[in-house]
């Protein structure tokens, strides 16, 4: 399939939404992505699965450039990431959401302050009263509508989660990048943050990419998983595929199941 | 020996490098129109309260101690009546910017390092930067800007702060008419005195914050690092303040000001 599909996107299952060809990074003599690649499409649930330090974070960091590639491509929504100018990469990043692995929850604000930083951007031109509304909707989505005075410091890492999943949604983008959502979570904060995960993904109809080392949010959430080793896509399939796969190293992830 | 001679080196490049880089960012990001009012009021609010208490008790010993200190040797050649001159120039000129400089050093440099450092530590900063919002033009401009403004600023307070301390240690050995003493500060500070300290002000005021968000914005991940970032920014400030007022009093013996 050449990219060029891309930008005239066919509708349903197969319309891809983002695309990497051969990425490479390193920083200096560290090869941390050596020609990764893999696809999404619309609607989709795509796991990048890989060891602690195996590059994961830094790959969906190369997705909104926070990290640029030293090599490869990636395309999200028809644009080519790489190429695009500030004013056009701003644009985009409104419509790729981005949950950190530390929550990264302003200290400094209020939940409520949190969630309306995102709005701030000049040319969404919300006013104070859709801002509000859309403030009321997200924090009530997951199920923290009493918190908008709080701190961060005032939550429990479970609601921190929460909140940063409020604020990343609150754009509504149609691809959401999840940076290893449970880890840092009791089991059971984990499960249900993954609940929510998949509850808000229905309602907004978004594609993902969940970064993780935990096969549990696998067999909940994904539709694929593609194994990150040694900075290239070592395997690709289903839950049941790693589950029933004679690979050692797909093996050794299974060991705590 | 030769390695633990060139690490040092090594060390003040790099950082002096960096630095200069920021500094220049700072400069194409200064003017830019879309300037964040409301942080920079929040930060001006903030690090002008925070560093008042201390200044001004500082200023007000200060004041108090040079007056005290200084009359018996002004009486021993008999020129006790020189005392407010001597204590309000020493204290505008030289005293009290730097020592309000040093004290904004240790207060806000160090403060903003260690708040910037966590942010970029927890990914705070890359959250802001995908949310679309520029974290250099927020963070680093808003501050810089708001120490250059606030530092001169309490260095004006401090000096009047300092000059009262003066007058209540010349009450100690007799009354002395707060119109008098007052008469003869203004007299002998010219406009060769005041100037020069408020841009030198100006500049430290700069340090303080440049020096503060380059620390912060370069910090090492972990918590060691904040600490670290902290610590440097405090000692770094404090240098570049040193090196500013040697360069100031250099210039200012040119312009034949002293
Ligand atoms: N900003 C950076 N500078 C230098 N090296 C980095 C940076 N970010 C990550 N790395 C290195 O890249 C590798 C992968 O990191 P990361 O993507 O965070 O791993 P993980 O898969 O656990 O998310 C690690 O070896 C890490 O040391
Ligand atoms: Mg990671």
């Amino acid at each position: 399939m050449g990219t060029q599909e891309a930008s005239s996107p066919r509708p349903g299952q197969h319309e891809k939404v983002l695309s990497l060809r051969g990425l490479e990074l390193a920083f200096g003599p560290n090869k941390v992505l050596r020609g990764f690649d893999l696809d999404l499409y619309r609607g989709e649930n795509v796991m990048v699965l890989g060891k602690s330090g195996s590059g994961k974070s830094v790959l969906i960091k190369c997705i909104v450039r926070l990290l640029m590639p030293t090599g490869g491509s990636i395309e999200v929504l028809g644009q080519d990431v790489l190429a695009l100018g500030q004013e056009e990469l701003d644009h985009l990043r409104v419509k790729v959401g981005f949950l950190f692995q530390s929550s990264a929850l302003y200290d400094s604000m209020t939940v409520e302050e949190n969630l309306r930083f995102p709005l701030r951007r000049h040319w969404l031109a919300t006013t104070s009263g859709e801002a509000d509304g859309l403030v009321d909707e997200m924090l009530s989505a997951v199920g923290l509508a009493h918190t908008r005075k709080l701190f961060p410091s005032e939550l429990s890492g479970g609601m921190k989660r929460r909140v940063a999943l409020a604020r990343t949604l609150i754009l509504k983008p149609e691809i959401v990048l999840y940076d290893e959502p449970t880890t840092g979570l009791d089991p059971i904060t984990g499960k249900e943050i993954v609940e929510l995960i998949l509850k808000l993904q229905r309602s907004y109809g978004t594609s993902s990419i969940i970064i993780s080392h935990d096969l549990h949010v696998a067999r909940m959430a994904a539709n694929r998983i593609a194994l990150l080793h040694e900075g290239r896509k070592y395997a690709e399939g289903t839950y049941d595929e790693f589950r029933s796969s004679q690979d050692p190293l797909i093996q050794n992830f299974f060991i705590f199941m | 020996m030769n390695g633990s001679a060139q690490r040092p080196i090594k060390v003040f490049l790099t950082e002096a490098g960096g630095f200069s880089l920021f500094v220049s960012r700072f400069f194409q990001n200064a003017f830019h129109p879309r300037f964040e009012w409301r942080e920079f009021i929040r930060q001006s609010v903030q690090n002008g309260n925070g560093s008042l208490p201390l200044v001004a008790v500082t200023a007000f010993i200060m004041g108090l101690v040079l007056t005290v200190q200084s009359r018996p040797t002004l009486a021993r050649f008999g020129a006790e009546s020189m005392l407010p001159a001597m204590v309000a120039i020493s204290m505008v000129r030289e005293i009290v910017p730097v020592i309000t400089a040093l004290i904004c050093a240790g207060k806000i440099a160090s403060g903003m390092s260690a708040e910037l450092g966590s942010m970029k530590v927890t990914e705070q900063i890359d959250a802001m930067e995908v949310s679309g919002t520029n974290p250099f033009r927020y963070l680093a401009v808003t501050r810089i800007w708001s120490t250059t403004l606030m530092v001169p600023l309490l260095v004006i307070l401090a000096d009047g702060i300092a000059i009262w301390a003066s007058w209540v240690g010349m009450n100690m050995k007799g009354p002395v008419s707060w119109q008098l003493f007052q008469r003869q500060v203004f007299d002998s500070l010219a406009l060769g005195d005041v100037l020069p300290a408020l841009i030198k002000s100006i500049f430290f005021g700069f340090v303080v914050g440049a020096i503060g968000c380059f620390k912060g914005f370069t910090t090492a991940k972990g918590t060691e690092g904040v600490g670290r970032s902290a610590h440097n920014a405090v000692v770094y400030s404090s240098l570049l303040i040193f090196i500013i007022d040697l360069l100031a009093v250099q210039i200012t013996e040119l312009m034949g000001l002293n």
